[in-house]
């Protein structure tokens, strides 16, 4: 369980300016939840959600995950980044170790657990290839299969899909349902599409720019599991979809500093 | 799209870069060439101080036959590689820290501004006066003009690592040391030995600059009492076996780097034909 409680971030960007990216946000994400958060680049989405994952610090306001205050990065919370970030010096089996031997877990038990999470990510054959010989749509499903195998309770996944193509993304989006609906952890999913957001969440939390707020959070009532093709002919998803993108574009144009 | 890029140029390439297709025909055909404009000069002038190749490289075996110049050859190397693995020691792990930390960066970087542009031989007589002239100032004059290099690019490298590449390995517990030792340092590799690869010609030419001022052994040494001596040959052979070394020492490093940096994106590799 995450509880987001009244959280504002402010950078510096010069001497005299400062930018509030997030102001006063608020949010409870119950365990097993899958949530995405919606908005226009410039957000503060992103920051929002690095901040859950400790990698940057709030200016004011906490979150508490699992009765503990968020002070920094731990294995209870898995990122999955648009860049991959990948270890270019490791194999792909090598990428999806990192993690458990870091916790210590023993070689050949790691070795197993690897092959299995390779095996559920579809990409069996390829361990020994490095990531500079995969395409991207291969690299983020490595990525995957790494912030998996360590077991975090909660995924934290930032726009995973954005440096994707359209086929490789729908692709990978019904795989990464798969993968979720098996074990239902909680998810915190950053993105700007409404389609992947309806498509995926049971909620879809839609924020303003500048500064960062929450506008609204959207209950997204479809069966799971939920299979693409007969989503898109489902009037329901249809109308969530249209909804959502009315809102969207009642938002004025964000700025580009 | 690059793929295409390529193969256009290819097929608009002149027919002498065919030559090209050859490995190694190239540098074979601009070393012939080379020592034949040498021969052709040297007779065309007839200078005392210019012999013609044809009389200077048969020194060549003869130096490296000779015990008391592979003595001095030995410990040129000796010093050449002492230099190298102290700046080594030094410079990456400060390199690194610098481009992980602004502060250590805002200490180091004035300091660095100021040594660069002093050539580092030009500090050997102040050197000696510490430090005498034998092994100690001549292998610290080494240090120094490797260290630059070298701490520049593990700087270099290290700025440019991704920080999601760290966020990633902090989620898995890895500790800002850790961090520093298993991401930062393999991350910034390639960038890292590219440095190394400047530094070791760095280390050659300082390596005989200080043999020049302060002579006991070494090549240095070799080159500078055969030019008092007026053996000229023997100077032009020196300065051959000099460049033959920092080729060969070249084509090793290379290829040691190229296994060590396999996995390295395109972008992260230098292009740089040395065979």
């Amino acid at each position: 369980m995450i509880s987001i409680d009244r959280v504002s971030k402010q950078f510096e960007t010069s001497r005299a300016r400062r930018h509030l990216a997030l102001s006063d946000i608020s949010l409870s994400v119950a365990r097993g939840e899958f949530v995405s958060i919606l908005g226009p680049s410039g957000c503060g989405k992103s920051t929002l959600l690095y901040i859950v994952g400790g990698f940057v610090e709030q200016s004011s306001g906490a979150v508490i995950v699992d009765d503990n205050p968020v002070t920094g990065p731990g294995p209870d919370r898995g990122p999955v980044f648009q860049e991959f970030a990948l270890f270019p010096w490791k194999t792909v089996l090598g990428n999806v170790m990192y993690g458990l031997d870091q916790r210590g877990m023993p070689k050949d038990e790691a070795l197993a657990r690897s092959r299995e999470l390779l095996t559920m990510v579809k990409l069996s054959g390829y361990e020994n290839f490095y990531p500079k010989e995969l395409s991207g749509g291969m690299k983020q499903r490595v990525a995957i299969a790494r912030t998996l195998a360590y077991r975090p309770n909660i995924l934290l996944m930032d726009e995973p899909f954005g440096a994707l193509d359209a086929h490789t993304r729908t692709k990978l989006q019904n795989d990464l349902l798969g993968i979720w609906e098996k074990d239902r952890k909680t998810v915190l999913f950053v993105t700007h599409s409404v389609e992947e957001a309806v498509f995926l969440s049971d909620r879809v939390v839609m924020m303003t720019s500048s500064p960062g707020r929450i506008k609204d959070i959207i209950k997204i009532n479809l069966p799971r599991p939920r299979e693409r093709a007969a989503l898109l002919l489902n009037r329901r998803y249809q109308d969530y979809v249209v909804e959502i993108e009315k809102m969207m574009d009642e938002q004025p144009e964000t700025r580009v500093s | 799209m690059m793929a295409d890029i390529v193969s256009v140029e290819r097929a608009e390439a002149p027919w002498w870069s065919s030559a090209g297709t050859i490995p190694g025909l190239p540098p074979i055909m601009a070393c012939i060439g080379l020592l034949a404009l040498w021969e052709v000069v040297a007779r065309w002038y007839g200078l005392n101080g210019l012999p013609p190749a044809s009389a200077a490289l048969p020194q060549i075996p003869e130096i490296l036959t000779d015990k008391e110049s592979l003595i001095d050859i030995a410990d040129s190397l000796r010093r050449m590689v002492t230099g190298f693995a102290l700046a080594l020691i030094f410079a990456v792990p400060a390199g690194l820290a610098m481009g992980r930390s602004k502060h250590v960066a805002a200490f180091f970087n004035p300091l660095l501004m100021v040594i660069y542009p002093v050539p580092k031989a030009a500090l050997m007589p102040i050197i000696m006066l510490w430090l005498g002239v034998g092994d100690a100032s001549k292998t610290l004059v080494i240090f120094l003009g490797v260290t630059l290099p070298l701490i520049y690019h593990s700087y270099q490298g290290s700025r440019a690592v991704e920080e999601k590449l760290l966020w990633s390995a902090a989620a898995m517990g890895l500790s800002a040391p850790a961090r520093l030792i298993r991401i930062v340092l393999p991350a910034a590799l390639p960038e890292i030995l590219v440095g190394c690869r400047t530094g070791l010609v760095l280390a050659l030419i300082t390596m005989v600059t200080s043999e020049m001022i302060a002579r006991q052994t070494g090549i240095g040494n070799i080159i500078f009492v055969s030019l008092d001596l007026g053996v000229y040959d023997r100077v032009y052979a020196m300065i051959v076996i000099i460049g033959a070394l920092g080729f060969i020492l070249d084509v090793i490093f290379e290829s040691m780097r190229g296994r060590l940096v396999a996995w390295a994106e395109p972008s992260q590799a230098i292009v740089v034909g040395t065979t």
